[in-house]
């Protein structure tokens, strides 16, 4: 069920027996190891609470900002490690978070959104990023002069990973792109998620509850629990494995969440 | 009914109002950028005044040096404040934060009483204690080019929020994490917003300074200050700016009749009486940014 997790040039990024606690006590994740092959597209599946967030925030150094640390492990992108770095210092080198619900800045315009995120970048970038930005997203050019608060929720998302996209990313971290839209925006937005991984060759990382959808993008995908990695497999493969049916495609016919909760525990037990 | 000398009032009243909107400034950028209620904003435009004089009385440089080397000492001055004393606070109850900003506005007065003294000391600006004459009034000089700058720092507020930088530190004040996480540095934005306050501290300073003189009651500007930003609404230039021209003139207005009934007191109570109807009324201010509700 683990895949290597020897970091190798062909990863851009790989997480080694990641340990994060919050406070100094509480500990959130234990030994996660996550690779993210280069040009890759890598889904962190889980339900609420077992360490997703928390996991892409040890990879964007955002734990800083909520009393986390990480305390035990390896952190490397490209090739280097990372651990010591401060978030902008991540950013530069090209690891962008999109955080959980949209987080757009509201009293800016969705073109001042864009400006802000061009900060470690150069004027002449900006201008040529903001282009490629509203050429994936035709709809946040027509509303660039409105207060980002005033957005549809699915314009809004586009708003939050077109200003990721600003900073020139290697490595794109989503964090539930689909919390809160209706279905066919999840597509629209996951399309064009692919579309610029084909074309850019941006790898990403994405974490989903919509195992669903994400099975549908992804080539590889990890299934977290309880602040552990539980299962790491091909999207393929993942979504013919009947525990994953039963518990995140949504094929768990007749089976109580009492069940769900107690496979949860056995899991945790045998890991 | 004296109808010309309640329009000199009113006048003047708007004037001295824009000179508090300076005050006000300050705070607002502060609070903007880092919700932090700075409440030594007026130590830091007093301080601002004794720079001033120390460049031009001790070290003999002309005014105009001495005001340049204070706009950039005091910028200096704004960001080491940030950085020694605030920052570590970060993330910590609002409470001690508005203690030590307490604490600094205690530290700055007594200890200008240390270094300077107590005895207030001119502030030789050159501007002429005559009036102007508009047609029936009479404005004071002092307080037009006070208000004239303040419009004029007001103008290069709006531009300066337009720019890159500026826009940057619009996008801090609205989320902090989120601000993080596209690689903008917050704590140096936040410094940055010090630096400002404390270099629009050294203007009002400077203008204050030649209206009363320079010694620690120029610190008392704070309740001014507090008083027309909150009125504005914290987190609004534009609303500092009106907010400063409407207690001027309620002030200057209120005063010209209850001056001669209540004795001096007249325009404290006036301004105590806007504070805490603005808090009951109207907490947002009259600019103020409500959080953006979608419907």
């Amino acid at each position: 069920m683990n895949a290597s997790n020897t970091p190798t040039a062909a990863n851009v990024l790989s997480l080694n027996n990641i340990e994060v606690v919050y406070d100094h006590v509480s500990l959130a994740i234990k030994g996660v190891s996550i690779d993210v092959p280069e040009g890759g597209m890598v889904a962190l599946l889980g339900a609420n609470g077992a360490g997703k967030s928390t996991t892409l925030k040890s990879i964007s150094g955002l734990l800083v900002a909520e009393r986390g640390e990480v305390r035990r492990g390896e952190l490397q992108f490209m090739g280097r490690s990372i651990s010591a770095l401060s978030p902008q210092q991540r950013v530069k080198l090209g690891i962008v978070h999109v955080l959980e619900g949209r987080r757009v800045f509201e009293h800016l315009t969705p073109d001042e959104n864009l400006v802000a995120a061009s900060a470690v970048r150069s004027g002449h970038d900006m201008s040529r990023n903001k282009e490629r930005v509203y050429s994936y997203f035709p709809r946040l050019h027509e509303r660039r002069a409105v207060a980002a608060g005033y957005l549809s929720g699915g314009e809004q998302q586009m708003l939050a990973i077109g200003r990721a996209l600003m900073t020139q990313p290697k490595l794109l971290m989503l964090d539930e792109p689909s919390l809160g839209l209706a279905p066919f925006l999840v597509a629209e937005i996951f399309q064009i998620i692919s579309r610029i991984n084909r074309e850019e060759g941006l790898s990403v990382l994405l974490v989903e509850q919509n195992a669903v959808a994400a099975l549908e993008i992804v080539s590889h995908g990890y299934l977290i629990e309880s602040g552990r990695i539980v299962m790491h497999d091909t999207a393929e493969a993942l979504k013919r494995n009947p525990d994953i049916q039963e518990f995140y495609l949504g094929g768990a016919k007749g089976k109580s969440f009492h069940d769900i909760k107690h496979y949860s525990r056995r899991k945790r037990w045998l890991t | 009914m004296d109808w010309s000398l309640l329009a000199e009032s009113a006048v003047n009243g708007g004037l001295v109002g824009l000179m508090y909107s300076l005050v006000a400034m300050g705070i607002v950028l502060i609070y903007k950028s880092s919700s932090v209620p700075n409440l030594a904003q007026g130590s830091m435009t007093m301080l601002s005044a004794y720079v001033v004089l120390a460049f031009a009385n001790n070290a003999k440089v002309p005014l105009w040096l001495a005001i340049l080397l204070a706009i950039v000492t005091m910028f200096g001055a704004g960001m080491a404040i940030e950085r020694v004393a605030l920052r570590r606070l970060a993330g910590r109850p609002i409470i001690m934060i508005l203690m030590m900003t307490l604490g600094l506005e205690i530290l700055l007065r007594a200890g200008s009483m240390t270094i300077w003294g107590g005895t207030a000391r001119p502030m030789p600006l050159g501007i002429s204690d005559d009036p102007l004459f508009l047609s029936p009034l009479l404005i004071n000089r002092t307080y037009a080019v006070g208000a004239a700058v303040a419009v004029v720092m007001f103008g290069l507020l709006m531009l300066f929020f337009r720019t890159r930088l500026g826009v940057v530190l619009r996008a801090i004040s609205d989320d902090y994490t989120a601000a993080w996480s596209i690689g903008i540095s917050v704590e140096r934005g936040v410094a940055l917003s010090w630096a400002m306050s404390a270099v629009v501290a050294t203007i009002a300073g400077i203008l204050w300074a030649s209206v009363q003189g320079v010694d620690q009651s120029l610190a008392q500007l704070l309740l001014k200050g507090v008083t027309v930003a909150v009125l504005g609404g914290m987190d609004s230039i534009g609303g500092a700016l009106l907010a400063g021209v409407l207690l001027g003139l309620v002030e200057g207005v209120a005063g010209s009749f209850l001056d001669p009934l209540l004795g001096g007191a007249s325009r404290d109570l006036v301004d105590a009486a806007m504070l805490i109807l603005t808090i009951m009324l109207r907490p947002h201010g009259l600019y103020g940014r409500h959080d953006i509700e979608r419907i």
